[in-house]
């Protein structure tokens, strides 16, 4: 990968915020966020027949924010949160469906190998 | 056809031409001149065609019968263009510009002779387009839709009809269907001036016109595939891939050719996970646009005779199917259970350097270092140890430059024709010279030849020999030594004499011109050499060996019976060849269409090839297959991606993820100081060359010997030579 | 840049819908944990009022933020096909069949090639690469290599081939004392 060096420079700009104008807003956010859905959940539980409990829900809930536990690009945590408001809502009003919300579960997933031998011998990876 | 006499008005710019095609540097560049085309102004050298100074501003001109890399016929006359102030439009191919010419590509006189070249062009052309082999890709297809005319005047049809011509059998690579030929006479001039087989011609005139060979025989020339891609209609499509795709069905993907040293750029087309054809990818300074038949045609090979699956030789000394754990465990614990000492790597020509860094690395970490490639170098004296020992320094572009070719032992032709035609590109409009130390043989142009005898190098380098004068008279002399010779009993003193000629030519040659050139046989050699392979088995087979691991060794240097008994033979590879018949555990790879592996050329240049299908069955990437079997044997390999095993080849050799460029060497100096003690007797026995006829070079390797294309290659060939035409040697 | 132009957009949309209790300018207020007339939890994006920095007199606000944002975690694309995946960024070779240079010129990017098989049942091409088809052109290899950052994807550049001008003369074929007169017509 001989031309990949020092082609881009991970320099900085000046850029329109999405929403938030400093880190510390945007946390605000993401934790406002997180608490909208904790609040949701015993509603959506109750509008919507799902085979989980309210405790399996809320640490999924832990689990998909941390995930992005890693994200440090301002605009993108906004992206991040508005589409977790979007999602929010898409729950509380019905629009997304069972399948919507045990997909994020996995239980039908198989998951992949992931050290090299094992990705060996199941296939080409 | 429209073949009108135009040439009367040039002889005035030949001259400043030529000039300009030496290149000498007393001559001052000539002065600028400036035409407008299309009203855009350009400055272009006195000399340039009116099609090469439109395409300076990015016009395109339509054309059949001119190409870059051929001379110049000027017969199609699909390229008329108007020039300001002319009566006539002017063929824009043959044309040299004029100051203050004003070409216009576009106005109505250019448009109305382009269609009616079109349609004298499709009165005899048959309309089967639908079942044409060139459809999709096609110049008279596209141009006929650009710049033909809506509607046709073609009424005769139920009279005389069409003209039909027969098709004739040109060999198994190239089919013809002769009606739809446009004579454009591509091929024709392809053949006599790059291939060098002055085989095609045309016939007859007027609407009698055929391109063809007169009497019947067999195009054959080791470039023949190439008057394919050439012919801008379906006239000469591929044989192998007639009836298969349709052009916009396929994927293409820029690869390597791994077949020959030059390591020609490719472009595989594949549909469904299969090869369907593989075609040249421009590249000006290895194979330009053309590729060798083997190259092209040998993807066949790829899907017969393949390793599917891994195999263990059971007790009653069969092959049998087992899976990947069980070939793994039972390779590690062969492994394990041997002394470092006795377990040896040898490599073959069609490796990669990723599975090349990925075995050495394992057998190092073993303990052992025996990794040998197959293919001989001499060890003696600076040995692999300079580049400059090992690689064709000139680069091959660089043979262009080259005013004299001495040729010690190889035959470029069948080893690697691209090489070989480079030589004669040069020969022809450069007047270069070009010498032979060897077997008589054909290269498609004329040399001086200097006898088969070794001892003649020596002559050579005292400079009693009677080319002596005329080397040392040269500017830019160039010597090109076949690496076959260097597997001979006297090699290292061959290359060491070549080495001192070398050098002695240094000081009456231009200053920083290179002149030693090693040409290689196989594709992996100069990778492995970088890598710190040491050439040839002869030292290995000495030693007590318990494992052998072949890793795509094919050729047979080494059999079952140079192993200590109870000892065990790897073989991991694609091809069920040589090598896989007598290995006890055979672990299938990956075949070069299948990888992204990293190839260094003869000239040093590293290139990748990438992916363009998958392995076959439970096959795997080469440098995989060794990165698992290393977990299992307890001496895990710290890369598990392409990016981190390339970091690792980065660390050992930068040049080898350089991909594309040439990674040069002059230890000239230094290596024939240190040759200088070898033994200087030479064999009685005459330099020979393995590849000396055309049936010599279609199989050569684990993938051209399991493909069927090859085989009829060879076959017809061999019934050409019976057929009372023949004339001798081609 | 066209992606982010798309999100903010989008997002600008949706901020301004008025179904959404946005107050611009309003100070961060959490509002949480009303409950209803009828028992139970409030509508909850009733919960998301806060500041809009995008507020009509507010445009000229900017933040600073990195060259290259990574686009990934927002993208949906798969965490295997951003951290696995190699891209080519190359620009096409001409078709060596046919004389024209049309699709040529401009750069491309491409994903490294995985398995694919020939469908049993129509004989199609299936594949289970969801990026085996995407394969994008740009103008210049700079868009592409910063598509690619952006996307979180490993590049490299494989550089064009160029031809090198040649020198074409009609007179050649007939010259008398040079190697290119031809013999064969």
């Amino acid at each position: 990968m001989g031309s990949r060096q020092a082609a881009v420079k991970a320099g900085w700009k000046q850029a329109k915020p999405l929403i938030s104008v400093s880190d510390r807003d945007c946390r605000t956010r993401a934790l406002q966020l997180y608490k909208a859905w904790y609040r949701a959940f015993p509603e959506i539980l109750r509008i919507q027949d799902l085979p989980v409990n309210l405790k399996q829900c809320r640490e999924k809930l832990r689990e998909e924010f941390h995930k992005n536990k890693n994200v440090t690009d301002l605009r993108v945590k906004d992206l991040l949160i508005v589409k977790g408001q979007q999602e929010l809502q898409e729950f509380s009003k019905f629009w997304s469906q069972k399948s919507h919300m045990m997909m994020r579960f996995k239980e039908t997933h198989n998951p992949q190998p992931q050290d090299f031998l094992s990705k060996f011998f199941s296939g080409h990876k | 056809m429209l073949r009108l006499p135009f040439s009367r008005g040039l002889p005035c710019v030949r001259v400043v031409w030529s000039a300009a095609v030496r290149g000498t540097a007393s001559n001052p560049a000539p002065e600028k001149i400036e035409v407008f085309v299309d009203d855009k102004s350009v400055l272009v050298d006195p000399g340039t065609t009116v099609l090469q100074a439109a395409a300076m501003v990015g016009v395109e001109i339509p054309r059949f019968c001119y190409h870059e890399r051929l001379s110049v016929a000027g017969n199609c006359r699909m390229c008329l263009v108007e020039v300001e102030k002319s009566p006539k439009p002017v063929a824009a191919c043959a044309m040299p510009v004029m100051k203050g010419w004003r070409i216009k590509t576009n106005s109505e006189m250019t448009r109305r002779a382009r269609e009616g070249v079109m349609e004298f062009l499709l009165v005899n052309h048959p309309l089967d387009c639908p079942i044409c082999d060139q459809g999709g890709e096609c110049d008279l297809q596209d141009q006929s839709m650009a710049f033909g005319s809506d509607r046709s005047r073609f009424t005769d049809i139920h009279h005389s009809g069409k003209r039909a011509v027969e098709d004739k059998d040109i060999g198994p690579l190239v089919k013809t269907i002769m009606t739809r030929c446009i004579h454009c006479t591509r091929c024709i001039r392809f053949a006599s001036e790059v291939a060098g087989v002055d085989d095609l011609g045309t016939t007859g005139r007027g609407s009698d016109m055929q391109v063809g060979t007169y009497i019947e025989k067999m195009f054959l020339s080791e470039l023949s595939g190439n008057i394919i891609d050439l012919c801008p209609v379906g006239a000469l499509t591929s044989k192998p891939y007639s009836f298969t795709a349709r052009p916009w069905e396929t994927r293409k993907t820029e690869s390597i050719d791994v077949l020959d040293a030059v390591g020609s750029n490719i472009i595989v087309s594949t549909r469904t996970g299969e090869v369907l054809r593989i075609l040249p990818r421009l590249n000006e300074d290895i194979n330009e646009e053309w590729l060798a038949d083997k190259a092209r045609f040998a993807y066949d090979g790829l899907k017969r005779q393949r390793l599917m699956t891994p195999m263990m030789r059971n007790k009653d000394g069969e092959l049998v199917v087992v899976d990947w754990e069980d070939a793994l465990i039972a390779t590690a614990s062969a492994l394990s259970h041997a002394q470092p000492d006795e377990i040896a790597g040898i490599a073959g020509g069609l490796v990669d350097a990723e599975a090349l860094v990925a075995l050495k690395d394992l057998l190092n970490r073993l303990g052992s270092e025996n990794l040998v490639t197959e293919t001989i170098f001499p060890m003696e004296g600076s040995g692999t140890d300079f580049r400059t020992n090992y690689l064709a320094n000139s680069t091959i572009a660089g043979i262009e430059e080259a005013d004299l070719v001495l040729l010690v032992g190889t035959n470029p032709r069948f080893e690697a024709p691209l090489y070989n035609s480079r030589i004669r590109k040069s020969y022809l409009h450069n007047e270069q010279n070009v010498a032979l130390l060897g077997p008589k043989i054909n290269l498609t142009y004329d040399y001086e030849h200097l006898g088969d005898s070794a001892s003649d190098l020596k002559k050579l380098v005292d400079g009693s020999h009677p080319f002596s004068a005329k080397l040392k008279a040269a500017k830019r002399p160039l010597i090109v030594l076949g690496s076959q010779q260097l597997a001979r009993s006297d090699g290292a003193a061959i290359l060491s004499h070549v080495q001192q000629l070398a050098k002695k030519l240094s000081s009456s040659a231009e200053p920083d011109w290179k002149i030693l050139n090693v040409l290689h046989s196989n594709a992996s050699q100069v990778a492995a050499l970088d890598l710190g392979y040491k050439a040839g088995t002869a030292e290995i087979r000495q030693k007590p060996l318990k494992v052998v691991y072949l890793l795509g060794a094919d050729e047979g240097t080494i059999s079952p019976n140079d192993l200590a008994s109870g000892g065990v033979v790897i073989y991991q590879g694609h091809h069920g060849d040589v090598g896989a018949s007598m290995a006890d555990i055979v672990l299938p790879g990956a075949a070069y269409t299948e990888k992204q592996g990293t190839y260094v050329n003869t000239e040093g240049r590293a290139q990748q090839t990438l992916v363009a299908v998958t392995p076959p069955g439970l096959a795997r990437e080469d440098w995989k297959i060794i990165r698992a079997l290393s977990e299992l044997a307890g001496y895990k390999l710290p890369y598990d991606t392409l990016f981190e095993i390339r970091d690792r080849l980065d660390d050992i050799a930068p040049h080898l993820t350089r991909h594309g460029e040439v990674e040069e060497a002059s230890f000239l100096d230094q290596s024939v100081e240190l040759s200088k003690n070898i033994a200087s007797s030479f064999d009685s026995s005459p330099i020979d060359v393995k590849q000396k006829h055309l049936e010599d070079f279609f199989m050569t390797d684990a993938i051209s010997r399991a493909s069927p294309t090859m085989a009829k290659c060879v076959q017809a060939v061999l019934k050409q030579k019976q057929s009372k035409y023949y004339e001798g040697e081609v | 840049m066209a992606l982010n132009a798309a999100c903010r957009s989008s997002v600008l949309k949706w901020i301004s819908s008025p179904k959404l209790n946005w107050k611009a300018g309003a100070p961060l207020a959490s509002t949480v944990g009303k409950q209803s007339e009828r028992g139970y939890a409030v509508d909850p994006t009733k919960t998301l009022e806060k500041t809009s920095l995008l507020h009509a007199e507010e445009k000229e606000v900017v933040v600073t933020v990195k060259e290259i944002e990574d686009l990934s975690p927002t993208t949906g694309v798969p965490e295997e096909h951003v951290k696995t995946r190699l891209v080519k960024i190359y620009s096409p070779s001409k078709n060596p069949m046919q004389s024209g240079t049309h699709n040529t010129g401009h750069w491309q990017m491409e994903f490294d090639t995985r398995e694919r098989w020939e469908n049993p049942l129509m004989g199609w091409c299936s594949t289970g690469d969801p990026l085996s088809n995407m394969s994008l052109k740009f103008a210049d290899k700079e868009d592409a290599i910063f598509f690619c950052e952006k996307n979180g994807w490993r590049w490299y550049i494989e550089a064009p081939k160029t031809k090198a001008p040649k020198v074409k003369s009609y007179a050649h074929n007939f010259a008398w004392n040079k190697r290119t007169r031809t013999s064969t017509k």
